[in-house]
């Protein structure tokens, strides 16, 4: 990974480093200087090897929870560079003609149906020419790379996107050799008149292998008198030029890699022999490859392509860094998943800052009547702070380093999932993690947790010695102390200030973080002036609740809205919901006793189990914060999965209404699918009830009248046959069209309209989490809004035929129009731009009722498999789609659920410290009848009260503000419903509760083996 | 035997109680016999270390013994699984301790019928009782508070409380004025000796005390975990 949030990684690590070097140094010198309190504190760690263990595993959390994120993150990056790099091999630079896509061809659909142009063949020549004198270059090879529909001779096998690289064998030093499977390499020079070279991938598609014979259709440029055996009945295909050849080919051999940068499903033959099928006696990419390995020898590429730049504008070229921009978009999808990892377990990281600060609280409880006695003896508090410092930064030292490890692991666990969600799609997962993101990890735990040392240090050396020694509690000052008065006044002000900036910036989330203050700091205020507590807390947490959970908006209308909304209302609703509880223990408490009462011997039990954690507020207030805020988070992620996935169950919402999608092959193409339906053998034209054609054209596109700079956007363009039985709605249309046949019906008859999908609109809702950004991005209006501005145009330009339109903006289509990605414009005004007819490019059929969409695009495909037609049943697409996203988000709320680690953790540190606290108190209870299993089972009703309490709470606030969240998206997009997902919370509450109860089973046996007469005898 | 159980509550003979720490043994109790008739009130004193508190522990079933015999009420405490051991305490003895070993986290109600819920009441007939016992230590007023709003003399009569509701054959009493000043002591023991007096329980008290133990029908004096003196107050028989 290069950056996270967009700071490079690198600088990250040493700034990081660098807070952490200045830390240990200040320490060190304190610890030279201090020698005796070092040496009090670091001996504490071996001589309680127990307690050292529990809080070491109990601070590690967090910097796991950061380690596990940069490792997916870090194996992503790494899965996607291997798969990038297999492809692309040595292959740094491809010279291609200024207009065709990045790989040569335009990528659209699954197949890639644009023919990449063709240039002088000496321009190889003078590449290399022009590189003679740069040493880094390796090589320099001209080729030519086709795209074609290959069938299997004698079976109905047939791959309908095979690239074919002819390759000039004298130039191919530097580049990868083709190799076999057994290791051979096979050389393109051996290859007679109509042989070729497969790969692997192919061969297994085609159940062929060597010496076997296939047929491969190419498109040949028509008055050429070259080609060979040209057939008589090939189809002239109108303003396109060329014409389809099928041609035999015998398999020479099978290599597994080394025929860059083809795709896995392709051939290999010499370049005079494809320029002969093709009608060419030019070629239409130069290779240029530099030395050393893969990602290093991406290094130097601009300078490559700066020393290239005369020779590409003399000759309309440009110089495409293929291997760089790869590594940059399989680095960019690493930070989007660690981004995203990273922002969803924001709640289980404040869990664990939180448990890191109530294990130091606990530690300083554990020590108050040590540290009484040291500050009695003559410890200054100063002295008190630093021991307790230089023992936490031990401690800290040992989890940061611990976590960082074992975030690797978890973060292996995770990447597993991953490739399962892509298992079948052919992207392999590659596990990788880097030296710098376990520094970092490293690093922010151990800044995170330091910080907190040191704020529990402060805390601690303020102890009041009498106290301390006699173990007195302190007294409860109800907020009235210097501190308390100024926090009371402080909240408020910030809370105002706040709202004052929010409105400012039209911003819901400071906005409402303000007046949840302004509530939080009435409800301190209230305490100063001596209001009961139970009263002040329960009015500010019911406000708060109501602020967060009821149906109305409390802000002015037209405010954004982002990401930061949902983590605000987390902590804000937890806050609330605790406050609560707590405040208003005796009544749970009445309600536990009346509703178990009556079992036999549980009255006690439950009486010395529940008082416990109610009378201790803050301890217990923590642990069900930490509970709360991360079962809140996952059950509302579950709510808005499980809503979102709703929308799956309406397969025509999302599909336009059409079963079948298909694209073409420019090899051989269709001229009229609706003709050709009726002469095809194994076709019956009357299943299908409606054909959609679609084209479309790779043009540079921007706003009309903005300043932004024009970006390269692919233009699609739709025949009536699509606009007249689509059944894709919109969310927002210009004024003259109410209904979304009118506007369908516009864009088929108004040249120069376009309706554009909704990732290119602006949102009030800004919920983007990191994922690809559209090409372009209008402004000016908002797509949620129903009324469409009539003056929004996007100006395209072909750079091709240099022709320029403004198409206007006629409608914003709903989020659920999947298959209408980016503009979408008539196909004559496609036509029009491209200043001759475009081929159509792909298909979409509608059934007949009855008819299986599965056998449909099977039957396609084999009917049209000399015209490369690739055919998909729009329901299983849709169907995969959902289940990888559904596994996907799956593992996202299991990482999100890491937080339960800290939740349960904390149970079992407080189960562990209370039977050393309550030592005596069992030996009395032991005395007055209480039988062992009657003392474990009230430890264990303890810790199951805790967290049965948070989780109940977690997944009570989650579904109550899920009702909202689903309700907003419910609104913009269509076919999302409020769904319950009781398998996911069953899941939740079922694992969270079991893995509490384990972690606390231990403690309290322990507590049921106290002696009586021991713990009774060390009063 | 059977004579002898009717006559005492407490029966003890030839016994021993050893510790083992870290390789150390250390004999608390060195065959003590001793006798502890029913509606009795027995003060036990002697220097730190000699072995009351152990001695009381072992009695009371608190604390397995060494070797010996010891039964309470007509039965072998010895003989007795832990599980045992633990009903007969919940049905048969009170304990007061020095410092008072309340429950923190319970009012002082809900600390004195803990008892009667432990022994299986209904928890209104349990609160029922409470309220007798809490009234009869003159703290009715006090029930709902806790223990740390409370003074130490309170306390301890709240423990007083607790250790009497379920009407007890007999109270453990480990130091129940070692916490207190001399005034608030004197209450705790006209308490006692009231309940002595008017329950016919059995009371086994250790104290340091001797105007404490001067309330006692009989002090039993203690050295080197053996018994050295058993005289009577001269009060009671």
């Amino acid at each position: 990974m290069e950056e996270l949030f967009g700071v490079p990684t690198q600088q990250l690590m040493w700034v990081l480093l660098a807070v952490f070097g200045a830390a240990a140094l200040i320490l060190g010198l304190s610890a030279l200087r201090n020698r005796v309190s070092f040496r009090m504190a670091a001996r504490n760690l071996p001589r309680r090897r127990a307690q050292t263990i529990l809080v070491v595993l109990g601070l590690m959390l967090a910097t796991m929870l950061f380690s596990a994120s940069f490792t997916t993150g870090d194996t992503l990056t790494n899965s996607l560079r291997v798969q990038a790099l297999e492809n692309l091999g040595q292959v740094d630079i491809q010279v291609q003609a200024e207009g065709s896509g990045a790989s040569g061809q335009q990528q659209f659909g699954p197949t890639s149906s644009e023919r990449a142009s063709y240039f002088d063949a000496e321009v190889a020549g003078e590449v290399r020419d022009r590189l003679s004198d740069e040493s880094r270059v390796a090589g320099v090879a001209p080729a030519a790379i086709e795209t074609v529909p290959v069938t299997a001779k004698g079976s109905d096998l047939s791959e309908p996107s095979t690239d074919v690289l002819g390759v000039s064998e004298s130039s191919m030093e530097g580049f990868d050799s083709l190799t076999a499977a057994s290791g051979k390499t096979l050389e393109p020079s051996d290859l007679g008149k109509d042989e070729i070279y497969l790969s692997a991938d192919a061969a297994k598609g085609l159940d062929v292998g060597k010496g076997d014979e296939i047929q491969a259709t190419f498109a040949q440029k028509v008055n050429t008198a070259a080609a060979p055996n040209a057939p008589p009945d090939a189809a002239a295909v109108p303003g396109a030029g060329p014409v389809s050849l099928p041609s035999e080919l015998r398999v020479a051999g099978l290599y597994e890699s080394g025929a860059n940068p083809a795709s896995s499903t392709s051939m290999v033959m010499p370049l005079q022999r494809l320029q002969e099928r093709v009608g060419e006696d030019r070629i239409n990419t130069v290779l240029v490859t530099h030395k050393g390995p893969a990602v290093e020898g991406a290094a130097g590429t601009d300078t490559t392509i700066d020393k290239l730049e005369p020779l590409l504008q003399e000759n309309d070229l440009k110089a495409e860094p293929v291997k760089r921009d790869a590594i940059d978009q399989a680095d960019e999808g690493g930070e989007t998943f660690t981004s995203i990892f990273l922002l969803f377990g924001q709640f289980s990281v404040a869990s664990g800052v939180l448990l890191i600060f109530l294990i130091f609280v606990m530690l300083a409880a554990e020590r108050k009547h040590e540290l009484g006695i040291a500050r009695a003896v003559g410890m200054r508090r100063g002295h008190l702070m630093r021991m307790f410092a230089f023992e936490g930064a031990l401690y800290a030292l040992l989890a940061s380093a611990l976590g960082s490890v074992a975030g690797v692991g978890v973060g292996w666990l995770m990447v597993r999932v991953i490739g399962k969600a892509f298992a079948g799609s052919g992207f392999e997962i590659s596990f990788a993690t880097s030296p710098e993101n376990i520094v970092i990890a490293f690093c922010l735990g151990m800044v995170l947790t330091f910080a907190v040392v040191l704020i529990s240090s402060w805390r601690v050396s303020r102890l009041n010695v009498v106290r301390a020694i006699r173990d007195i509690p302190e007294p409860d000052n109800k907020g009235r102390s210097v501190k308390g008065v100024l926090l009371a006044l402080a909240t408020p002000l910030a809370g105002a200030g706040l709202v004052w900036q929010g409105l400012q910036a039209e911003q819901t989330g400071l906005y409402m973080l303000g007046l949840s203050l302004l509530i939080v700091g009435a409800a301190l205020v209230a305490r100063v002036l001596r209001v009961p507590e139970r009263i002040s807390f329960t009015v500010a947490g019911m406000l708060l609740l109501g602020l967060w959970l009821l149906p109305y908006s409390f802000g002015p209308s037209g405010m954004t809205e982002g990401i930061d909304l949902f983590f605000i209302s987390g902590v804000m609703i937890v806050l609330a919901g605790v406050w609560v509880i707590i405040y208003n223990s005796d009544l749970l408490l009445g309600t536990v006793v009346a509703l178990f009462g009556w079992l036999r011997g549980m009255p006690p039990v439950l009486r010395a189990a529940v008082s416990y954690p109610l009378q201790n507020r803050f301890r217990t207030g923590m642990t069900l914060a930490m509970f709360s805020l991360v079962v809140f988070t996952i059950v509302t992620m579950s709510f808005i999965n499980a809503a979102f996935s709703s929308i799956f169950d309406d397969t025509d919402r999302l599909s336009g209404g059409f079963d079948v999608r298909a694209d073409a092959g420019y090899a051989a193409p269709i001229p009229d699918m609706n003709e050709a339906l009726k002469d095809t053998k194994g076709i019956d034209e009357n299943d299908y009830t409606a054909v959609g054609t679609l084209t479309g054209l790779s043009v540079d596109a921007k706003q009309k009248g903005t300043d932004s700079k024009p970006e390269t956007l692919f233009l699609q363009g739709v025949d009536g046959g699509y606009t007249k039985n689509v059944g894709y709605g919109f969310k927002s249309t210009v004024p003259e069209y109410d209904t979304a046949n009118e506007v369908w019906t516009a864009l088929r008859t108004e040249e120069n309209t376009a309706v554009i999908s909704s990732d290119l609109a602006p949102s009030r809702s800004d919920f983007e989490v990191g994922d690809g950004a559209p090409t372009i991005k209008l402004s000016g209006f908002y797509g949620d809004d129903p009324t469409l501005p009539d003056d929004i145009y996007i100006q395209v330009e072909d750079p091709q035929s240099g022709q320029t339109r403004n198409l206007r903006v006629i409608g914003v289509l709903e989020d659920t129009a999947f298959f209408a990605p980016g503009v979408t414009t008539s196909r004559a005004t496609v036509d029009g731009i491209a200043g001759s007819p475009v081929p159509a490019q792909s298909y979409e059929f509608r059934l007949r009722d009855g008819v299986d969409s599965g056998e449909a695009a099977k039957d396609l495909e084999k009917a049209f498999a000399k015209n490369g037609l690739q055919a998909v049943a729009i329901e299983q697409e849709i169907e995969d789609g959902s289940a990888s996203q559904g596994l996907f988000n799956n593992l996202l709320m299991g990482f999100m659920g890491l937080g339960l680690l800290v939740g349960i953790a904390a149970l079992g540190v407080i189960a562990a410290r209370s039977v050393v606290e309550r030592r005596q108190q069992i030996g009395m209870l032991r005395a007055l009848g209480f039988q062992r299993g009657q003392v474990r089972l009230a430890f264990l009703i303890e810790s199951s009260f805790v967290a049965l309490l948070g989780i109940g709470l977690g997944v009570a606030l989650g579904a109550a503000l899920s009702v909202g969240i689903v309700d907003s998206f419910a609104e913009q997009i269509s076919g999302i419903r409020y769904t319950v997902p009781w398998g996911t919370l069953g899941v939740i509450v079922g694992l969270s509760y079991v893995a509490a109860l384990l972690t606390t089973f231990l403690p309290a046996s322990q507590a049921s083996k106290v002696y009586p007469a021991e713990a009774l005898r060390y009063e | 035997m059977e004579e002898t159980a009717k006559e005492f509550m407490i029966e003890a003979t030839g016994v021993q109680k050893v510790y083992a720490a870290g390789g150390l043994r250390v004999r608390a109790l060195r065959g003590v016999d001793l006798g502890v008739r029913r509606g009795e009130m027995v003060a036990i004193m002697g220097p730190s270390g000699c072995g009351k508190t152990t001695l009381l522990n072992v009695l009371s079933g608190l604390d397995d013994l060494s070797d010996g015999e010891v039964y309470v009420d007509g039965e072998s405490i010895k003989g007795m699984s832990d599980r045992r051991r633990t009903r007969f305490r919940a049905e048969r003895m009170g304990f007061i301790f020095q410092s008072y070993n309340l429950i923190p986290v319970l009012s002082a109600i809900e600390n004195i019928e803990l008892p009667l819920l432990v022994a299986g009441k209904k928890p209104k007939k349990a609160r029922e009782w409470a309220q007798d016992a809490i009234e009869m230590v003159g703290l009715a007023d006090q029930a709902r508070k806790r223990p740390s709003e409370m003074s130490g003399g309170q306390q301890q009569r709240i423990t007083v409380a607790r250790s009497l509701v379920n009407n007890p054959a007999i109270v453990w009493a480990d130091e129940p004025t070692g916490a207190l000043d001399s005034e608030t002591s004197k209450g705790i023991m006209d308490l006692l000796v009231r309940m002595n007096e008017t329950q016919q329980q059995t009371f086994v008290l250790v104290t340091h005390d001797p105007a404490v133990a001067a309330r006692a029908h009989r002090t039993i004096r203690m050295r080197d975990g053996r018994i050295t003196s058993d005289e009577a107050n001269g009060k009671g028989e």
